[in-house]
């Protein structure tokens, strides 16, 4: 027992390999064993964690569609259209074209002919029967002037609108509340799905921290004798946090692979039909957003259970 | 020779209630020494002082050479690996062998023990406790008093200098309390500190050893071994 009686029998040590050994076995063992054994209790920590992960893969996606659609609609919002008159004469144009390209505030310059303008119209829906329906062009020629800030569009419609080449009755296409109505739609696109996802979020921390708190009460002897035969704190609680990070993994793995699925499928339909599923949304994206899900899992099952550690685990 | 716990002016406050009031005291190397008193005495609370579980109020404690006052929580697992813990309960775990137990607590306080190691070194402890051919059984499988051998094979299995056992004897029946007795004299005779908390006067007036008497959380009387002191008010306890 104590000291000389069992020293001399001991074998020699292999101190790597025996804390390697230990390790695996205690921390990843342990926790798989437990995990597996308590699977009833943490199966509504599962379902809901899963639940969270895949509307946060869903919803990411769809905030990335929606990220890269404002993109695009913000260097949309900010091309101008400077009418011109059907009379201007090509001084005027020509007069009005040098001072817009001399502004600083803007990035570049095009000048579309009625033409080109009718030619544009007939590939908007709904405008080519428009055309056809009078005698002659009723689209005016144009210069489209690419701003380089969009909050420089207003100064730019005020410095053009007057001149005398340009149409006096619809002067240009600024349309001063159309950016600001897409950045509100998309700003309360995106509270709408953070409060969402926060409230998911929650309802999956607590949950799991209650099924990492029965595995604590669960294994309560041996938490004691383990404080009580001098195990490091990390010892003791790292089985707890792997078994946490098992459970976020799971429903990571689970909800990463139906994100991918119905992705996926998505595109795979849009393609059929030669349509565009969403804007930058393509297979490799989905494969990233279904790693990042599976990452969250991860991150989240570890974390409730750290929560509940702190809450639950006498020191 | 320098103590392994050192007791200087402890108290010990549970909101209005004091525990352990102004305890000074020393144990020494192979000194086994009881902690009597009534029920309420505060002998748990000076037992889980020595083990950290609890913080002193004020005054200072010294534990195998670490300040148990000033601990940081941090270094509380390298104190508990030099102190042995028995219970009342024996706090076994049940879906593990005698061996396993044992192996258990050895390799729990420190990684570094392999398998090997752990099962020579458990299987030692065993023998030392008398149950060197048990330790395939499980601890239903066992008598309350071999269960408690396991418990205490497990505490002295890493070899601590100190063993703290909190009425070990309380659930044995008298013959093998005195067992388990003589299993403390020979730990303590191997260079062991061992402090027993305990109500079993007949093996505390027969032993002789130095006895401390905790009264509301006084230490009213520090009893060196070889003399038989007045254990009247531990028959009424």
């Amino acid at each position: 027992m104590a000291g000389v009686v069992v020293r001399g029998r001991f074998p020699r040590r292999r101190i790597v390999q025996a804390v390697v050994t230990n390790l695996v076995r205690h921390l990843f063992g342990g926790a798989a064993r437990s995990w597996a054994r308590n699977l009833g209790s943490t199966a509504p920590a599962l379902g809901s964690m899963t639940l969270l992960l895949l509307m946060s893969g869903l919803v990411g996606l769809t905030g990335f569609a929606l990220h890269n659609l404002q993109q695009v609609e913000t260097g949309q919002a900010s091309l101008l259209h400077v009418y011109l008159r059907d009379d201007a004469t090509d001084p005027d144009v020509i007069m009005l074209s040098q001072r817009l390209q001399n502004d600083a505030r803007v990035a570049g310059l095009t000048y579309v002919n009625k033409a080109q303008a009718l030619e544009r119209a007939q590939r908007i829906p709904g405008l080519p029967q428009l055309a056809d329906a009078s005698e002659s062009n009723p689209f005016p020629a144009s210069l489209d002037v690419q701003v380089k800030t969009i909050d420089d569009m207003a100064a730019i419609d005020a410095l053009v609108r007057d001149d005398v080449a340009v149409d006096p009755v619809y002067p240009t296409s600024y349309d001063k509340g159309a950016y600001q109505r897409i950045q509100a739609v998309l700003l309360g696109t995106a509270v709408a799905g953070f409060a969402f996802l926060g409230l998911l979020g929650f309802i999956a921390v607590t949950v799991t921290a209650n099924s990492i708190k029965a595995a604590i009460h669960a294994r309560r002897d041996e938490i004691t004798i383990m404080q009580l035969v001098g195990a490091p704190r990390w010892m003791v609680r790292g089985p707890f946090v792997v078994e946490g990070a098992i459970t976020g993994a799971a429903a990571g793995l689970v909800a990463g692979l139906i994100t991918f699925g119905l992705t996926f499928a998505a595109i795979t339909a849009a393609a059929g039909a030669f349509m565009r599923f969403a804007p930058g949304v393509t297979v490799t994206v989905a494969a990233l957003a279904a790693a990042i899900v599976l990452l969250v899992g991860l991150g989240l099952g570890s974390g409730s259970s750290l929560i509940s550690l702190r809450r639950h685990m006498e020191t | 020779m320098r103590p392994i716990v050192e007791f200087a002016g402890v108290t010990r406050i549970y909101g209005s209630r004091v525990a352990l009031d102004d305890v000074h005291l020393e144990l020494l190397p192979g000194e086994l020494t009881f902690l009597v008193g009534p029920s309420g005495a505060g002998k748990t609370t000076l037992l889980k002082l020595i083990n950290r579980e609890l913080r002193p109020t004020s005054g200072r404690l010294w534990v195998a050479g670490l300040a148990a006052h000033t601990l940081k929580a941090s270094r509380v697992a390298e104190l508990r690996r030099r102190v042995g813990v028995v219970f009342q309960d024996y706090k076994l775990l049940p879906r593990l062998t005698a061996l396993e137990n044992v192996a258990f607590g050895l390799q729990a306080g420190d990684l570094r023990v392999s398998d090997e190691e752990a099962r020579d070194r458990s299987q030692d402890a065993l023998d030392a406790v008398g149950l060197g051919d048990r330790g395939d059984a499980f601890p239903h499988q066992l008598s309350g008093g071999q269960q408690q051998r396991v418990a205490v094979a497990r505490a002295v299995v890493a070899q601590p200098p100190l063993l703290i056992a909190d009425e070990p004897t309380g659930n044995l029946d008298q013959e093998t309390a005195w067992e388990m007795m003589d299993l403390f004299e020979d730990i303590a005779a191997w260079g062991t500190s061992v402090l027993v908390a305990t109500h079993n006067v007949a093996i505390v007036t027969r032993l002789q050893r130095r006895v401390l008497t905790l009264v509301h959380g006084r230490l009213v009387r520090d009893q060196p071994a070889g003399r038989t002191g007045r254990m009247a008010w531990l028959a009424s306890s």
